[in-house]
């Protein structure tokens, strides 16, 4: 029976490293305000999650640099504790919790993804622990009555209202006929139900409404049906790698349809992967360096573009620059709630109203940023097949005129 | 037997105290807790019955979207919970949470339970890699399938009910870890009675020669469907306790989880050593500690880590913990070594 004491040292020796690894650092340490966020740095939402932290860090360099947060006549620094949520939810509420209760960090950044998101708030409002979060959109985070969570960005059914509205418009006023497919997914399915409440308003008809797996990499059923039924619009949303498939899928299969309106274009930087491919798709966005908001930090989208780009070796998406944005309403929080207290600057950045270089910013009751209006751009290519994203509607940033219907895969 | 009763209350002092003492840690000690749940009851087919499934995870998710939707819909309209646009927010008061709780978890073991049996009846006469891979599809197809049902949120995911605010902050993590612990007791307690009777023999006899033990009159089909339903009963338990301590529901990554829990299942039985009551005990622990600790040092490399883990445990303790342990100091397992009789046979081949 002398396993018995092998069992007992083991248990004690588990005991011990428990005891031995309780580091807490507090939330501010000398002057530094420790930020806390979990980040997708591995799994499928691994390259948008590379863009939120790129963006993260950005902003936290660029703040720091320019002298800090300034709170009670004192000078503070940000700083970010990350983890890595594997872009599972289930880890990403694990690791919310191990940030408050072991690191003991009482300011968050939200994560990657509507979904993970939805996993973080639960965590962060038992706590009344302020999270700015810059990448969850999904309608349902803003109807839970959270009083800790603020988007920094439009929520997600918004996302492409504009595209159906654009086309019926098009079409005379008339209802067009939607071909929709959509990832099982928190974000694409709110995508989706926005998709229902422009159809319906505008009489527009659903031909197609599919359900695409997550880890999307072949959507050739969807393809085969779009390409039977001819619809006047088809929609497809699934982050980074539904743009991709798309894209791909589309100009293999010749599919002509007379408008592609889609999500996470820049994301999956389409136009610099499948070049003239990915011509005349019409992209839901954020953000766009070329609109004219301002602020002392970044000043604009195209500086912002153009030191991200020098920093990163990449143009920044909307991602990457809602999330640097983020940064800066936190500072603009603490700065007004004079204080660290969590109450405080909870109420501080309740009562928000800014301009960033990404946007103005204003939280309604539910915690979403109701100031900023959703972007439609389109890939344009020139004739030596050099791709850009052209802003084409609202028609207030308008940079280019939409060219509809897109042109045949035969006369391209 | 002394030292037995020792070891029992050092646990259990250790699992009462524990959230006390580690209070920072509350939520990993409760993971823990589901871990070896699930590495016990893997055990139960993997270990004793030689059934290699990787269905189990099935009723863990079927669980854990029982208890919560059971626990919304004894109080609420279930489908405007998990209604897409999420307009209407209920919420419970504390008695209604905890009611719907119990009752959730009640439903939790037993739906999973009944449905391991119709699914045991028909698949349970596969045997060996036929019986794995077609287990492996259950798991899939669930998580697909539910991924498409709107009254549990679909792919939407499902928020399960906040906890409602009574007691200090720590109370929910205490609760759920307590939820955890006491259902981890009941396990073991239960597989460890089962263990001890002529239940186990059969499992085992199944697992050397099914063949034979059917010749030998026993009936095979019945023991494994029943040894099949009791590993489902308790995974429910745990699935249902997850998805409250987690919050929010996904059909593929949090349910229906078979590329992470459904295969760290089988890994923690494996390493700790299969077919022995405590080798997932201490095989879930073990790989929860590591498992933790690379994900603080190895960070954006913690599956690599993992991956060399697991290679060293193939190569090093193809038997687990339990089984290398034995094999060193077989003395301490109540086997009685006579040097000479094994020197002897050693020459005499």
């Amino acid at each position: 029976m002398k396993i018995k004491k092998i069992i007992i040292t083991f248990v004690s020796a588990i005991a011990i490293l428990f005891s031995t690894s309780v580091v807490s650092l507090a939330k501010v340490v000398g002057d530094k305000i420790i930020l806390g966020a979990a980040i997708s740095l591995t799994g499928k939402y691994s390259s948008n999650g590379v863009h939120t932290q790129n963006g993260y860090n950005m902003a936290v360099d660029r703040i720091n640099s320019m002298g800090g947060v300034k709170v009670g006549g004192k000078t503070y620094m940000f700083d970010i504790i990350y983890y890595d949520d594997e872009s599972n939810p289930k880890r990403a509420a694990q690791l919310a919790e191990r940030l408050i209760s072991q690191d003991g960090v009482e300011f968050m950044l939200g994560p990657y993804s509507s979904g993970l998101t939805k996993a973080i708030a639960p965590v962060t409002e038992k706590y009344g622990v302020p999270m700015v979060e810059a990448n969850g959109a999904s309608r349902s985070l803003f109807t839970k009555g959270y009083k800790y969570l603020f988007a920094v960005l439009a929520p997600a059914n918004l996302y492409l209202d504009v595209a159906i509205r654009t086309a019926v418009e098009l079409n005379g006023g008339k209802g067009v006929r939607i071909a929709q497919a959509f990832e099982q997914d928190a974000f694409s399915q709110d995508v989706r139900l926005g998709i229902l409440d422009a159809a319906k308003e505008t009489g527009s008809k659903i031909i197609i409404d599919d359900k695409l797996p997550k880890e999307l990499n072949d959507m050739a059923a969807t393809l085969a049906k779009v390409k039977a039924t001819k619809p006047d619009v088809l929609v497809v949303s699934g982050h980074t790698k539904g743009a991709l498939t798309a894209i791909r899928q589309i100009a293999e299969m010749k599919v002509d349809v007379p408008m592609l309106a889609m999500t996470h274009c820049d994301a999956a930087k389409l136009s610099k992967q499948h070049g003239a491919n990915s011509q005349y798709a019409l992209c839901a966005s954020q953000w766009h360096k070329t609109l004219t908001y301002k602020d002392d930090f970044f000043t604009d989208g195209m500086t912002y573009d153009a030191d991200f780009t020098k920093e990163f070796g990449y143009a920044p998406p909307y991602q990457a620059a809602e999330s640097s944005a983020a940064l800066l309403v936190f500072k603009d929080a603490f700065e007004r709630a004079g204080s660290f207290d969590q109450k405080k600057v909870r109420d501080a950045l309740a009562a928000t109203n800014m301009q960033t270089f990404y946007g103005n910013i204003k939280f309604a009751e539910g915690g979403q940023n109701v100031d900023k209006p959703m972007v439609l751009f389109q890939v344009m290519c020139d004739d030596a097949g050099k791709c850009e994203n052209k802003v084409v509607a609202p028609l207030k940033w308008a940079s280019a005129e939409l060219i509809h219907p897109i042109p045949k895969w035969s006369d391209r | 037997m002394n030292k037995n009763i020792i070891l029992y209350a050092a646990i259990l002092i250790f699992g009462v105290a524990a959230p006390f003492v580690f209070p920072a840690f509350k939520v990993q000690l409760s993971i823990l807790c589901i871990l070896i749940i699930l590495a016990i009851t893997w055990n139960v087919q993997g270990g004793e019955m030689g059934y290699n499934t990787f269905g189990n995870i099935l009723f863990y998710g079927l669980g854990m979207y029982l208890c919560a939707s059971v626990q919304v819909g004894m109080f609420f309209p279930l489908a405007e919970w998990t209604e897409g646009g999420g307009e209407k927010t209920f919420v419970h008061t504390p008695a209604q949470f905890f009611q719907g709780f119990a009752v959730g978890l009640a439903v939790a073991a037993i739906v999973p339970a009944i449905v391991a049996g119709l699914i045991g009846y028909s698949i349970l006469g596969l045997r060996g890699h036929y019986f794995a891979i077609c287990t492996l599809g259950l798991g899939v197809a669930a998580g697909e399938i539910s991924g498409g049902i709107e009254i549990i949120g679909a792919g939407q995911g499902f928020t399960t009910p906040p906890f409602p605010k009574v007691g200090s902050l720590e109370a929910r993590g205490e609760f759920f870890y307590f939820c955890s612990f006491a259902v981890l007791i009941f396990t073991f307690l239960a597989v460890k009675a089962i263990y001890s009777t002529r239940f186990k023999l059969v499992l085992n006899a199944i697992r050397d020669n099914e063949d034979k033990a059917e010749a030998m009159g026993i009936q095979t089909m019945k023991y494994k469907i029943i040894g099949w339903m009791i590993s489902a009963f308790f995974c429910g338990l745990a699935g249902g306790i997850m998805g409250g301590l987690v919050g929010y529901i996904d059909s593929t990554d949090v349910a229906f989880d078979g590329r992470e829990m459904g295969v760290f299942m089988v890994l923690m039985a494996i390493l700790g050593g299969k077919g022995t009551l405590w080798g997932p005990v201490i095989g879930a622990t073990v790989f929860h500690i590591f498992k933790e600790g690379f994900w603080t040092f190895f960070l954006g490399w913690q599956y690599v880590a993992l991956g060399v883990l697991i290679v060293v445990i193939v190569i090093y303790f193809p038997e687990g913990i339990m089984g290398w342990l034995r094999e060193k100091y077989p003395e301490r397992f109540g086997e009685v070594v006579d040097e000479a009789d094994r020197k002897a046979q050693v020459e005499l081949k």
